[in-house]
This record gives C-alpha cells, sequence and structure tokens, in this order.
C-alpha cells in the first residue's frame, strides 16, 4: 500500500475539524502518516485522526513559516517514502501546498472540492467550473472544509520528528486580532451577508450588521459591495473571498451567484 | 530597489465558458491582466516612487495573442520595461511547469522583491508565486493586505483564520498580493504616452518539463435544486413563518 501524509494543523486543545476531514479522506488511499507542526503542540497533536502520528514540536516553530515547514514535511515524505501529501485548504495550506510541491517536484491540486481513489475535483474561473483529474504520479492536495465528514481520532503510535528544522529570514512579530468580538466568517455557524441590493453602505451597517450581532452570526458581504469599498476584503464570501460553511446562510441584496447560494 | 513584478494573463469575466468534450472552449477567450496583479504593480511603482530602482514586469504567455496593449497600461502605472516570455501551445493551469520558465527569466534580474497576485482569476491555485520563490530559493508571503518598506526591511500583513500574521523579513522576497493591498491608481494622459516609449522585449520559450496535474474532464456544476418562496399577508407574517421553519424543518436556530 501506497504512503500518504496528512499535514494536521492544532487550534487551541484540539485538532482543526477541517484536518481530521482530510485524515478520513486519507484513510482510503493507503498507510496514513499524519504530521503536525508547531509549538507546544504535542498534547492536541495526538488527536489526528491518522494510525501514525509524527509530531514536530519546536519553539521556533510557532507560527506558520513556509521555509521551515516545506523543509520538514519534505524529510518526512523521504523518510516515509509517501506518495501524495494531502493538508487541508487553510491559509496555511494554501501557502505551504505549492511551495511544498515545488520542493517535491511533485504535482500540486489547490482547494479541492472532492478527493478520493477516484480522483480530485477542484473549481476553476470562479466556481463556474468543476475540473477532475486523477493524477497516477505523486502529488500534494489540500481540500475545503467541509468537504468531508470529519474522522474520529484514535490511539495510533506516535514519534517524535527526526530530522532538520531549518533557519528562515522570516520572522512573525505578532498575530492582530481583528474585529474582537465579531464572529469569525469561516468558522461561523450562522451567517449573514449583503450584497449591492442593499444600495448603500450605510443600509449594511443599520441591517446587516445588527441582525449579525442579534443571531450571534458573521457579518458577510458580496464581491460587489467590497469592491465598492462599504466593507473590507476581510468580510467577502465567495470564491475571491473566505469559503464560509455554515448551517444557515442568510443572503440579503445578492442576487443569485454560486458563491453565495 | 530592483522590482519584478509577475503578470499573468486571464480571460476576462465576461467570457463565456462552455464544456465541449469534456474541455473548456477557450477559442472566444479575450484576455486581461490579472487583477490581483495591478495591485503588485501599483505597489511595485510606490516602493520605486519612494526609494527610487526599476520595475520590471514579467509575464509569460501564448505566443499567438497580442499582450501588448495589456502590459502598456501597467507602465502607464509607472513600471518601467517588460519582459514577456512567449510560449507554443502555453497553458494557464501548469503552474510548476510555468513557475520554472518564470523563475529562470527572473534569476537574471537580481531583484530585492518579487511581487504578484495571490492568485489568477482564472485557475485559482495560488501556485505560481510560491513555487517561484521556492526554485529561487528565497522566501515568499503569501495573501499579503498591507505591505510596508522601512530601510532595508519588509513588513508584511496577511490575513490567516482569525487575525493578522505580520511578518517581517529582508530581501529578497516574493510577496502575493490580496484585494485590499492598495488602490491601482488611473494613469495620466502623459504617463499613456510616456508608457510607448518604455522597453518592452519579447522572448521565445519552450515548456519545461513538469509534474504538473492534468485535467481529465471539466464540467459545468449542476443546478441547484429550487427554493421555496413564503407567502404572506405582511412582512411579520412571512418572518414569522420563516423562522417557523428555520426551527421546525431545517432546524438551524
Amino acid at each position: 500500500m501506497s504512503t500518504v501524509i496528512v499535514i494536521g494543523e492544532v487550534d487551541g486543545s484540539n485538532v482543526k475539524d477541517v484536518s481530521q476531514q482530510v485524515a478520513a479522506v486519507a484513510a482510503g488511499m493507503g498507510d496514513v502518516v499524519g504530521i503536525i507542526m508547531g509549538k507546544n503542540i504535542s498534547e492536541p497533536a495526538m488527536k489526528l485522526a491518522t494510525s501514525k502520528i509524527v509530531i514536530v514540536d519546536d519553539d521556533s516553530l510557532e507560527n506558520y513559516d513556509p521555509v521551515k515547514f516545506t523543509s520538514i514535511v519534505s524529510q518526512v515524505v523521504e523518510q516515509t517514502g509517501a506518495t501524495k501529501v494531502l493538508m487541508g485548504a487553510t491559509t496555511m495550506g494554501k501557502d505551504l501546498g505549492p511551495r511544498l510541491a515545488a520542493d517535491l517536484d511533485w504535482g500540486y491540486l489547490g482547494d479541492c472540492l472532492e478527493a478520493g481513489n477516484d480522483g480530485f475535483v477542484r473549481p476553476n474561473f470562479a466556481g463556474k467550473v468543476l475540473a477532475k483529474s486523477n493524477p497516477s504520479d505523486p502529488v500534494v492536495v489540500s481540500i475545503r472544509n467541509n468537504a468531508y465528514p470529519a474522522g474520529e481520532s484514535w490511539s495510533g503510535t506516535v514519534e517524535n520528528f527526526k530530522g532538520d528544522i531549518p533557519n528562515s529570514s522570516l520572522t512573525t512579530t505578532s498575530i492582530e486580532k481583528i474585529g474582537a468580538g465579531t464572529v469569525e466568517l469561516t468558522e461561523a455557524s450562522i451567517v449573514v451577508s449583503g450584497g449591492r441590493g442593499l444600495e448603500s453602505s450605510e443600509n449594511y451597517d443599520e441591517h446587516i450588521r445588527p441582525l449579525a450581532n442579534a443571531m450571534g452570526a458573521a457579518a458577510g458581504a458580496s464581491r460587489a459591495i467590497v469592491d465598492a469599498g462599504w466593507v473590507p476584503h476581510s468580510q467577502q464570501v465567495g470564491q475571491t473571498g473566505k469559503t464560509v460553511t455554515p448551517d444557515l446562510y442568510i443572503a440579503i441584496g445578492i442576487s443569485g451567484a454560486i458563491q453565495h447560494l | 530597489m530592483n522590482i519584478v513584478v509577475l503578470v499573468k494573463m486571464v480571460p476576462d469575466t465576461e467570457s463565456r465558458l462552455e464544456i465541449v468534450d469534456g474541455k473548456v472552449n477557450e477559442s472566444g477567450f479575450k484576455y486581461m491582466v490579472n487583477p490581483y496583479d495591478e495591485f503588485a504593480v501599483e505597489q511595485a511603482v510606490q516602493f520605486k516612487e519612494a526609494g527610487g530602482g526599476k520595475v520590471t514586469l514579467v509575464a509569460l504567455f501564448s505566443n499567438e495573442t497580442s499582450i501588448d496593449t495589456d502590459l502598456r497600461k501597467m507602465m502607464a502605472i509607472g513600471a518601467d520595461e517588460a519582459i514577456v516570455l512567449r510560449q507554443e501551445d502555453y497553458r494557464g493551469d501548469r503552474p510548476s511547469s510555468n513557475a520554472k520558465v518564470l523563475s529562470n527569466a527572473i534569476k537574471e534580474i537580481n531583484a530585492d522583491l518579487i511581487i504578484g497576485g495571490v492568485q489568477g482569476i482564472d485557475y485559482y491555485q495560488g501556485a505560481t508565486g510560491p513555487m517561484v520563490a521556492h526554485m529561487l530559493g528565497i522566501p515568499h508571503i503569501s495573501g499579503v493586505t498591507n505591505l510596508e518598506l522601512n530601510g532595508d526591511k519588509f513588513t508584511a500583513k496577511r490575513q490567516i483564520e482569525g487575525g493578522l500574521q505580520v511578518i517581517e523579513c529582508s530581501s529578497p522576497v516574493l510577496i502575493t498580493c490580496q484585494k485590499d493591498m492598495t488602490k491601482v491608481r488611473f494613469p495620466a494622459l502623459k504617463d499613456i504616452m510616456m508608457s510607448k516609449r518604455k522597453p518592452f522585449e519579447n522572448r521565445e520559450v519552450s515548456v519545461d518539463e513538469s509534474n504538473d496535474v492534468q485535467t481529465d474532464e471539466c464540467s459545468l456544476p449542476p443546478a441547484r435544486a429550487g427554493g421555496m418562496i413564503i407567502e404572506g399577508d405582511s412582512a411579520e407574517e412571512k418572518v414569522t413563518k420563516l423562522i417557523e421553519k428555520l426551527k421546525t424543518e431545517a432546524k438551524v436556530l
């Protein structure tokens, strides 16, 4: 059986749900080796739903760094003889995936909607076209959140990474929290979005934001009103904005663009 | 500062997307500069205006389709010269092969900063930038919403889940731009006239071998099932019915 590597991510004391989804997808593809990189992540990392977990816990890995993370994963690929690397299409996954593919000289498929033994489906042209492929050569893949049910964590074998962590000239000086007190769009279970039909940014502030607050929801926006400068890009939902996965999506003043359906 | 801007030509957003035999029919496509790359041009020109230097546009594109007018617009914004790598059978969905060709051309420029859009609005992989950086052996920061230069140190802000990651680095570095980074200027008539005299080089290049994944089949997304329209005599009545349905039928409230 071929070996598949899953790059997991930790959020607080848990493994991110998207990482568990990717682990579940990988389980059908071969022997799965999970990797989790970070600082003080050993405890939560053990929850990753893979039969083997490689933990890379180091002070120098407090924040994601493409140079360090690419090198570590490449070393584990070499140590395990893996032929696929899967990860969530998070801000880290979408950044790390292509660099890793370049380092390994493998193919890359980003932000996949479907993944499995039958192949991969990813969106082209703002999601207006779906492109299917089934590469037989080694490939790096990032998979969109909520594409699959999460895998259940179980007790697999855990080992510490044996290899080198390179230096990088990038230094993360801080993580600025934005919109304190508001709900993060990508994680919200309810999203209220507004579009051009609202007619003005005042109407957005008077109607969409209070409704979102009242419902404990995140406030989103269509591309049209982000382009018009009513709201910052960080609130844009859709292909060129954020991928949201709520249970309830309320679209107000938005015509039927596919991302908002 | 020596700056290279990576420019991709993409089908314009009005292009009709039609599938013939499992492939997108590209015969009627018109091409434009990828909007994210325009932010990169603007940011590069702002750095040049503040601290001097040169801005070179590097594009890889088909040898059959015209690109001159589009790149002259970027030069009117303030880019100094353009190098267009012309390729037979160019495809925009071969990030690895394209990154090899681009990085080979960029190597000899000795850029302090390489900057481009976060993704193309054709295939949305966001792959070429990080790949070029890796091939040049330099770090990259993707999806940057704010980039500042103090002395020889860059400070980039990049949106991550729940916050902004603030990253410092020295040159050389490759940056990809997210939408909020800059506002692209409208060039003055004088600059448009000037742009016509700026150096513009076409270079024939071949396709580099790569392990890019080939698409087997394209399709249009399935049409959605019809929705439900809630009837009622007043807005209050309709909202009451809606909330009832969300609670009892959809069970999302």
